[in-house]
């Protein structure tokens, strides 16, 4: 396969009404319990309060079954949702990896018990996720994990570490990619299950690890001799990679590989819209052609998404073009300030170009890193 | 695509993959016999006047419509004013004109222009495919005011450019040519946005060609013992091609939907989504070219091998019309113009 197409999804009114909706929301709410945005919210913006109102609006779990406490609207709905908060600047991180791929795994894979019992609490917004799959020794090479789950007479027991899972520290409950049989020699996914991990079982330790911008929100998490029920089994036995791979379309191809210091142009033309240079006004151009195209790639992946596709590949596409393109959008503002010096910025434009210089160096690593992405591409081009 | 155009678009592919061969491209003349056999099926299968009024011979397409057909042709490397002559044909039909059966050229930049007793003089710069085709429709400004002309080069003597284009361009000296149409600019055309669209598909096409050599040459071409797909290296090259490709793909996509909800006497195009193609492509070019011949090595440089023809014709039509700085330009004083912020301005 050497083409990958991206079909243009057009958006209807009612999609346009929805996002008036929620804009209209996030405005009240931020003036009303005094919010500032913040670029990254996804990830460093966690406020329980926050995502409980959203679930009160419906927005949590959108696409999921009624008789969950879901909603069964469309991914392009949740789509739109998901844009307009990412640009507010919304501090959806507590509820943000459950939403968006935790929940959507228990309904594919989890029991009915499951199900009742977690699904309506993530649509409320009242229970958090974190991600179990990297390692102290797996990071980009995954299928590499050696945390282990054994059988016991009662269920499994859970040895050994995962880190870098983003919010565990807040998190109920962790999906872990574990090892519970050996390597086959000819298939190194074999062998890998998925856990459904409650964080507050005895035997979990979670700890903090400060990241270059002083913050822990990202953790290691150890698992000793953690003792799980048999339905702590998510899927089936020996299906862990191929269950993680279609995990990973969800969590690469959202607006938020592309979305993430929108806040911080919005903050910068604001500010200096009348003092922007010809110079900026050509990087201006630049970024709403690029980002209108990444816009137009994620849309397409949530509509192929929502008619049971499986396009990871796609993902991929998105998470390294729109990678590229925060990064060369941070740069592109310290450029198009050419004409007013650092010290005439706000402080609140300040602060928030000072965050988002010290993250960006995390998107391209998050979710898998351009080289992970480039070789997922590879593999489908058929050159490995 | 729907039915009706999958239908042409078949017999495209199978006219295209049966009758380009790179040997034809670079010696597109009348005195080659392969070319000769690929121009004649070429006018049979009347491909040309899908955009054309039924009243003419036209299937009444819209632009939406043929745009898989444009990047087909610029995919196969088709050595023939194909686009130039679908527009020609298309123009001519909605002023209620009907157009030759010939193959027909564009010109856009034009000076000195005279028209006396309906005889036409002046200077013709850049025309594309003048050893191909005589009749010529070109925007002129006349008294102030932008007309069409179109007419039959009966005596004038085209001078081939020394360029770095794929495509052979002529300036054109023109003297008392009899002048079949002279229409009043069309309202619901806006040339330079119709044009800088056309650039942007042959571009996605031309791209997805280069993606293509890149996985076959480095997959048949070993060096230390392996094939150069299995360099990691190479597999980021061609993966960059990929990815770029994709995002230009996606970048047209949002034109040509948006070209189907216009009416007829509105212009088929919003500046703004043509400004955000003919950047988005024009990026992807650069980079395109960089990779794809970083991958071939010398071979890539030759004249003799594909490469060359396809990497000339990006280079070519990311600058035509305007390159990515003019139209980001455009694109950013649009915005700033407009005083609206820059989500609501994206919606």
């Amino acid at each position: 396969m050497s083409e990958f197409i991206f079909p243009y999804v057009e958006e209807t009114n009612f999609l346009k009404n929805l996002r008036l909706e929620v804009r209209e929301f996030v405005k009240n709410i931020f003036k009303k319990n005094c919010i500032t945005p913040s670029p990254d919210a996804w990830v460093f913006g966690a406020n329980t309060d926050f995502s409980k109102q959203l679930g009160k609006k419906g927005w949590l779990g959108m696409s999921f079954p009624k008789k969950y406490g879901g909603h069964e609207r469309s991914m392009l709905e949740r789509y739109v949702v998901t844009e307009e908060l990412l640009v507010s600047g919304a501090p959806v991180a507590a509820h943000w990896i459950a939403d968006r791929q935790s929940g959507s795994q228990i309904l594919r894979f989890g029991t009915e018990e499951q199900k009742q019992d977690i699904i309506p609490k993530i649509t409320s917004g009242e229970c958090y996720f974190a991600i179990g799959m990297s390692e102290p020794d797996s990071g980009s090479d995954l299928a590499s994990v050696k945390t282990k789950a054994e059988k016991t007479s009662t269920g499994w027991k859970l040895n050994g570490r995962k880190i870098w899972s983003t919010g565990a520290h807040l998190a109920h409950y962790m999906i872990v990619l574990v090892r519970t049989a050996p390597q086959l020699e000819n298939n190194r996914h074999s062998g890998l299950s998925q856990f459904l991990v409650d964080l507050s079982l005895p035997g979990v330790t979670i700890n903090g690890i400060e990241d270059m911008t002083g913050q822990k929100h990202f953790n290691e998490t150890i698992f000793d001799g953690v003792e799980l029920k048999k339905e702590a089994l998510l899927g089936k036995e020996g299906e862990g990679w191929k269950q993680v791979v279609g995990e990973l379309a969800l969590e690469r191809s959202g607006p938020e590989r592309f979305l993430s210091h929108f806040v911080l142009l919005d903050n910068f033309i604001n500010e200096f819209r009348s003092k922007i240079s010809d110079l900026g006004q050509s990087a201006l151009g630049k970024i709403i052609s690029e980002l209108q195209t990444l816009r137009v790639m994620s849309f397409s992946i949530a509509s192929m998404i929502e008619t049971g596709q499986s396009p990871e590949t796609q993902a991929a596409f998105v998470k390294e073009l729109g990678n590229a393109f925060e990064k060369q959008l941070v740069e592109t503002i310290r450029g198009m300030s050419n004409l007013i010096p650092f010290n005439k910025w706000s402080p609140g434009l300040k602060s928030l170009f000072e965050d988002a210089t010290l993250r960006i160096p995390s998107n391209s690593l998050r979710g898998g890193t351009s080289e992970i992405m480039k070789g997922i591409i590879s593999k489908q081009l058929g050159l490995r | 695509m729907n039915e009706e155009i999958k239908i042409f678009f078949e017999i495209a592919e199978k006219i295209f993959s049966k009758k380009i061969d790179h040997t034809i491209r670079i010696n597109n003349s009348y005195k080659n016999k392969k070319f000769l056999e690929l121009l004649n099926e070429l006018k049979k299968s009347e491909l040309t006047k899908l955009l054309m009024k039924e009243e003419f011979g036209g299937a009444n397409f819209c632009f939406a419509d043929i745009v898989p057909l444009i990047k087909l042709s610029a995919k196969y490397g088709l050595p023939l004013p194909f686009s130039e002559t679908i527009i020609a044909n298309y123009i001519l039909s909605e002023s209620n004109v009907k157009p030759t059966n010939d193959f027909s050229t564009l010109c856009y930049e034009t000076s000195n222009i005279t028209i006396v007793d309906d005889k036409v003089s002046g200077v013709l710069r850049s025309v594309p495919y003048l050893n191909i085709t005589n009749f010529i429709l070109a925007k002129i400004n006349f008294n102030n005011k932008d007309y069409l002309i179109y007419f039959e080069n009966k005596s004038g003597k085209p001078n081939q450019l020394k360029n770095f284009l794929a495509e052979p361009r002529f300036d054109l000296k023109i003297e008392n040519e009899d002048l079949i149409y002279f229409l009043d600019f069309p309202s619901m055309i806006d040339f330079e946005n119709l044009i800088s669209n056309i650039k942007s598909i042959q571009s996605v096409g031309a791209m997805e060609k280069i993606l293509e050599l890149c996985i076959n040459y480095c997959s048949d071409r070993k060096q230390f013992g392996r094939s150069l797909s299995k360099f990691q290296m190479i597999q980021n090259h061609i993966s960059e091609i990929a990815l770029e490709t994709a995002a230009s793909g996606a970048s047209i996509s949002i034109f040509q939907t948006h070209s189907k909800n216009k009416k007829s006497n509105e212009n088929f195009f919003d500046l703004k989504n043509t400004a955000i193609a003919k950047i988005r492509t024009g990026l992807a070019s650069g980079k395109i070219i960089a990779s794809s011949h970083q991958a071939h090595g010398a071979m890539g440089f030759t004249k003799e091998y594909e490469l060359s023809y396809f990497t000339k014709n990006l280079n070519s039509w990311r600058n035509d019309f305007g390159n990515e700085t003019y139209w980001q330009n455009i694109l950013g004083e649009m915005f700033i113009k407009q005083n609206k912020g820059m989500w609501e301005f994206l919606n």
